[in-house]
């Protein structure tokens, strides 16, 4: 579109944009090679890796204690693994039985959608509320696991749904027509098709999960998972080595990113490889 | 089907219904039982919890327990006390910034990736830029605002170092103004992408047929460009207003406790076990909630959006 003086403007607005988004990551990532005598602000002092060596236990005792991030980073992981299966299977089944029409599929609809709309201190108190009623003790593997998958399906569930509406159902029905059971058509026919999504499902419910600070709060117990790490030294004084775990749980989450990336890639190069040997026969 | 059939199957079989029927019937089977047991986990995990929010909210709170008789005491003491009043006063006001500034700063950048780059691939490379920050844990994002608009942040450093200001701007860092800025980063990316999504989905020649016909750029905004991206816009509005209004903890990190919404209520008063309270809290959120989502999604069908 041909608009003078706009699309300059708009594209300079965009990147003005990019900045304030960028911003304060970037200033962050700088002040975390902030030297051990520097405060969480400018100007540095001296450049140095001392507060990533705080943080990975590595430095000797100083001031700063510890951020408790090692058993806390175990349990993240292993609830959003556990997450990521559950929602993920809960997804693609609800989305295949939406493939077919059936009376009350409008309020089941907004029922699972719900799940993501509800705010998570919400969801939250209500667990609490509940656990103390049935006196159910609280716990990350159990209260908040649960609420996790409240949140996390919903996501899986709308991608596996986009993924269903654009899937030939003929493809299905002719193996079935050539006596394929359901088991080996699913794993031979409709896998293959649905597994780009169910990586990006995967992917949406293990970030979300990992990062989940709000429905854990209250559910959590004793035993803190990361955020609840990270939320519990906003009430005192911030050091660089909170800047240097940004840093490094952002590297971590690039590196899940790429993962992700390297799974698409082969598996559709496997695709194309599949089809153009269909067009050589 | 009400055809008669041929297949000889069916006029054999003891059952007077079609093959199409009884197939309809176990498909419908086969979707509930695929159904269920997500529904039950919603109705046990998230239902029942809601329930119990608005059940304990009419329960009666002692010093540091509550007990199950039935009382509106918590009720009448939260509609009579200004700092509760004050709490939703705030964060309806909070919110109502937030969405507007959200769409202000975000609906050019929409405008710019979903119309104005026609080359699909710079178009994904500019959507994916937007969203990558969006992987970087939601508090560090948060708490990352601290050493950028401190007294001795970047914004103060480097305004100093231009001489634009001789003292340091202390507005910026703990007050409304920084959750206000806080918010408006972490939630614009919800509002530029189902905005951009819309966008790109405008039929080029229809703007050039208008532009042809001699349509100055603000009439092809006003009767073309705006009414398509509407719908974009709304559901943007839907993501950013439910997750503005839950919020605690970017008021609670950036405000200095300046600023209390009703999540921040909730936290606190967990905090100090006053259960029935924070319940009671609960229920005005929900009820701001759904009202807001009420409103949105009479004006746009969320199953159809997507």
């Amino acid at each position: 579109m041909q608009s003078g003086i706009l699309r300059p403007a708009l594209a300079t607005y965009t990147a003005l944009f990019l900045l304030f988004l960028y911003g304060p990551m970037i200033v962050l990532a700088i002040l975390s090679f902030q030297s051990i005598d520097g405060g969480p602000q400018f100007p540095i002092r001296d450049w140095s890796t001392y507060w990533y060596q705080h943080l990975l236990g590595l430095a000797e005792s100083s001031r700063v204690s510890q951020l408790p991030v090692g058993e806390s980073l175990v349990r993240s992981i292993l609830l959003a693994f556990m997450t990521t299966v559950v929602s993920t299977i809960l997804g693609v089944m609800s989305a295949e039985a939406f493939r077919t029409k059936f009376k009350g599929s409008g309020p089941a609809f907004y029922l699972i959608i719900l799940g993501m709309m509800v705010p998570g201190v919400l969801v939250g108190l209500g667990m609490a509320l509940l656990s103390n009623t049935l006196g159910i003790g609280r716990a990350w593997w159990s209260t908040s696991f649960v609420l996790h998958v409240v949140y996390t399906y919903p996501f899986a569930f709308l991608i596996m749904l986009a993924i269903f509406n654009r899937f030939d159902r003929t493809v299905e029905e002719a193996s079935f027509s050539l006596g394929v059971p359901p088991a080996q058509t699913f794993r031979r026919v409709t896998f293959p098709i649905i597994f780009p999504g169910v990586l990006s499902a995967m992917l949406f419910s293990f970030t979300l999960s990992y990062d989940e600070f709000a429905r854990t709060l209250f559910t959590a117990g004793r035993d803190l998972t990361l955020p609840l790490s990270i939320y519990g030294t906003f009430s005192v004084e911030i050091y660089p080595n909170i800047f240097a775990f940004g840093v490094l749980t952002t590297l971590f989450s690039f590196t899940l990113l790429v993962i992700y990336g390297l799974l698409m890639k082969r598996f559709t190069a496997k695709a194309s490889r599949f089809s153009g040997q269909e067009d050589a026969a | 089907m009400s055809a008669i059939s041929t297949d000889p199957r069916a006029t054999s079989a003891q059952t007077a219904e079609s093959p199409a029927l009884i197939r309809e019937r176990k498909d419908r089977r086969r979707a509930l039982g695929l159904l269920t047991p997500g529904l039950i986990w919603m109705a046990l995990f998230m239902v029942l919890p809601m329930v119990m929010v608005i059940y304990v909210s009419f329960w009666t709170q002692t010093t540091f327990a509550v007990n199950s008789d039935l009382t509106t005491a918590s009720w009448e003491r939260f509609l009579s006390s200004s700092t509760y009043l004050t709490a939703i006063w705030t964060t309806l006001r909070i919110w109502l910034i937030v969405l507007v500034s959200t769409i202000v700063v975000g609906y050019p950048v929409a405008l710019f990736i979903g119309l104005f780059v026609r080359n699909k691939t710079l178009q994904t490379a500019l959507l994916v830029a937007c969203v990558i920050p969006f992987w970087t844990s939601f508090l560090i994002r948060v708490i990352a605002w601290r050493p950028m608009l401190g007294t001795e942040g970047a914004i103060n450093t480097i305004l100093l170092k231009l001489g634009v200001i001789s003292e340091p701007l202390t507005f910026l860092l703990f007050s409304e103004f920084s959750v206000l800025v806080g918010m408006t980063q972490i939630y614009c990316v919800f509002m530029v992408g189902p905005i951009t999504f819309m966008l790109g989905r405008i039929d080029i020649s229809v703007i050039e047929a208008a532009r042809d016909l001699g349509a100055s750029f603000g009439t092809v905004f006003r009767r073309i460009i705006l009414p398509l991206s509407l719908p974009g816009v709304m559901v943007g509005s839907i993501f950013v207003s439910v997750m503005v209004l839950g919020e605690f903890a970017t008021a609670a990190s950036l405000s200095g406790r300046k600023v209390n919404l009703l999540g921040n209520i909730i936290v606190s008063q967990v905090g100090s076990l006053k259960w029935a309270f924070a319940a009671v809290a609960g229920v005005v959120l929900t009820i701001i909630i759904t009202a807001v989502i009420a409103l949105a999604l009479r004006l746009v069908d969320l199953r159809k959006e997507m």
